[in-house]
């Protein structure tokens, strides 16, 4: 497990390198995305906004941002949010937008995964819920599709600096890092089951 | 009688406590966990959490940026007064939620169901949630819970129906086959505090389970010996599966397991499970019939019961 400092734009090299379980730090430019932005790029076929098309680095979230008198925006909290939930539309983000880092909470799923080996992208993810450790490292620039999308879902230019720490749990090559752990818990069930007298055999009386 | 803008800016004192201010007892159970972590990258998990948890207490601002659904619980005393009526508190809950989210305490997370429409200020049809409990006296305590969307979404609240031949055991099998499938990936933020609701229909368990998750303090037990031997035994045991903090790993899955029950049909037994993620929050207000306002560490909902 090594700690690793990005600095976007990433080369594919620089995604390469980086194994399940690694600690990554995040710098230069990003751009957040929810379901809403998914499906109106590519359900409902409107343009990528810009900073998607400029930016590698995306991030899963919908922050707390409050427009200040000074017309400037103040991030006041921040917390990577599940990525499984955009599964249906991953592959092709992944492959259309040309990204090559999401940090988001949870997953993906098989398909987006086998993009993301396709295209050298990798998935990583917080293992904290720390908005104040992470406020401090972001700058929001800008804002696009506010009025369509409203404020949680429109897309907020975000320039980090050392934003992290977070986990890699998709690499460039297949791995999915709670795939790997899920059979560790998967064994204890077993374990803890049998303790209480459910053993193997036990099955619900079927009502339904 | 207890003035409207009193009982206003109270709601509003619970809404940004709530949002901001991790009770006690939700505290002392990350400290527990910190000491006894002995994996490295959870044990990080679980401090980076809470120092966060700390400066959000000093800052003034939320804990997570997902406030969730805006959820309030009353226990109102029998011979309560309050200006306007009912009608007026619900409308005075709806002015202090716009206000909350206004000056970013919440985040505008609610939004309509079908197309997906963002009013802006976490207002809608049957939004906020309100639950009433009536007690003897004349003052009145309101809980605000925001209810994240990860503890909700991702499995860790859902209900099923046991048939009375497999009793406790398929009770307890339905909770930890729920928790493992919830907890995959860490979707609904572990370490959890685990409501169960057994009995009764599948509403009636689900807010039972609801408020066992939301509204008993870290450390409490249900007083009757049966429900809390079930409590126990579900602690120990989710705590051995080496879920962790945010599904990473680690030695703390659960920080409670609360049980809460009602009296059920003898066709079958309801069992609904809701989760709260590790940053719980809730903020809780007692104002007297004399218009105090005084701050409540624990939502008191169970007391008396």
């Amino acid at each position: 497990m090594a700690t690793f400092h990005l600095k976007s734009p990433l080369s594919q090299q620089d995604v390469e390198q980086l194994n399940i379980g690694d600690v990554v730090y995040i710098s230069g430019d990003a751009f957040t995305c929810r379901s809403r932005l998914h499906r109106w790029v590519l359900d409902e076929n409107h343009p990528l906004p810009e900073a998607g098309r400029a930016r590698d680095v995306l991030i899963h979230v919908g922050p707390i941002v409050l427009h200040q008198p000074d017309g400037s925006w103040k991030l006041v909290s921040f917390m990577p949010t599940s990525s499984i939930r955009f599964e249906k539309w991953g592959a092709r983000a992944v492959d259309e937008w040309g990204l090559r880092l999401i940090v988001g909470k949870t997953t993906m799923g098989e398909e987006t995964m086998a993009m993301m080996q396709k295209k050298k992208c990798v998935h990583v993810s917080p293992h904290s819920v720390s908005p104040n450790a992470w406020v401090d490292h972001i700058r929001i620039t800008g804002v696009e599709l506010l009025k369509e999308l409203g404020s949680i879902e429109a897309t907020w230019h975000m320039t980090v600096d050392e934003l992290g720490p977070f986990v890699v749990d998709i690499d460039c090559r297949g791995n999915n890092l709670y795939k790997n752990h899920e059979e560790e818990v998967d064994e204890n069930r077993r374990k803890v089951l049998e303790e209480l007298g459910i053993g193997p055999d036990f099955s619900y009386t079927k009502l339904y | 009688m207890i003035s409207r803008e009193i009982y206003e800016e109270a709601i509003f004192r619970a809404i940004c406590r709530g949002s901001a201010v991790i009770a006690p007892d939700v505290c002392r159970a990350f400290e527990k966990a910190i000491e006894k972590e002995g994996r490295p990258a959870a044990r990080e998990g679980l401090e980076k959490t809470y120092e966060s948890i700390k400066l959000s207490a000093e800052r003034r601002n939320p804990a997570c940026p997902d406030t969730g659904w805006p959820i309030f619980y009353f226990k109102v005393g029998n011979e309560c007064e309050l200006e306007g009526g009912f009608m007026a508190l619900e409308e005075a809950v709806r002015n202090a939620v716009r206000r909350a989210t206004r000056e970013g305490f919440l985040r505008a997370t609610m939004k309509h169901p079908l197309t997906g429409y963002d009013p802006g200020d976490n207002i809608g049809n049957n939004i906020p949630d309100f639950t009433y409990q009536f007690v003897p006296g004349k003052d009145i305590e309101i809980t605000y819970v925001a209810k994240g969307g990860g503890s909700e979404c991702f499995g860790g609240t859902r209900h099923r129906v046991v048939a009375f031949a497999d009793g406790i055991r398929g009770i307890e099998k339905f909770v930890i086959d729920s928790f493992v499938e919830a907890t995959r990936s860490g979707g609904i933020c572990p370490p959890n505090i685990l409501g169960i609701g057994i009995g009764g229909t599948a509403n009636i368990a689900a807010n039972l389970a609801k408020e066992a998750a939301c509204l008993r303090t870290v450390g409490s037990h249900n007083p009757d010996e049966l429900f809390r031997r079930i409590e126990e035994d579900l602690y120990t045991s989710l705590n051995k599966l080496g879920v962790g903090v945010m599904g990473v790993g680690g030695d703390t899955s659960v920080f409670a397991v609360n049980v809460e029950y009602a009296y059920t049909h003898i066709a079958g037994i309801c069992v609904a499970i809701s989760s709260n993620c590790m940053v719980a929050r809730r903020g809780s207000v007692h104002v007297g019939a004399d218009g105090s306002v005084r701050d409540m560490e624990s939502p008191n909902w169970f007391e008396g019961r």
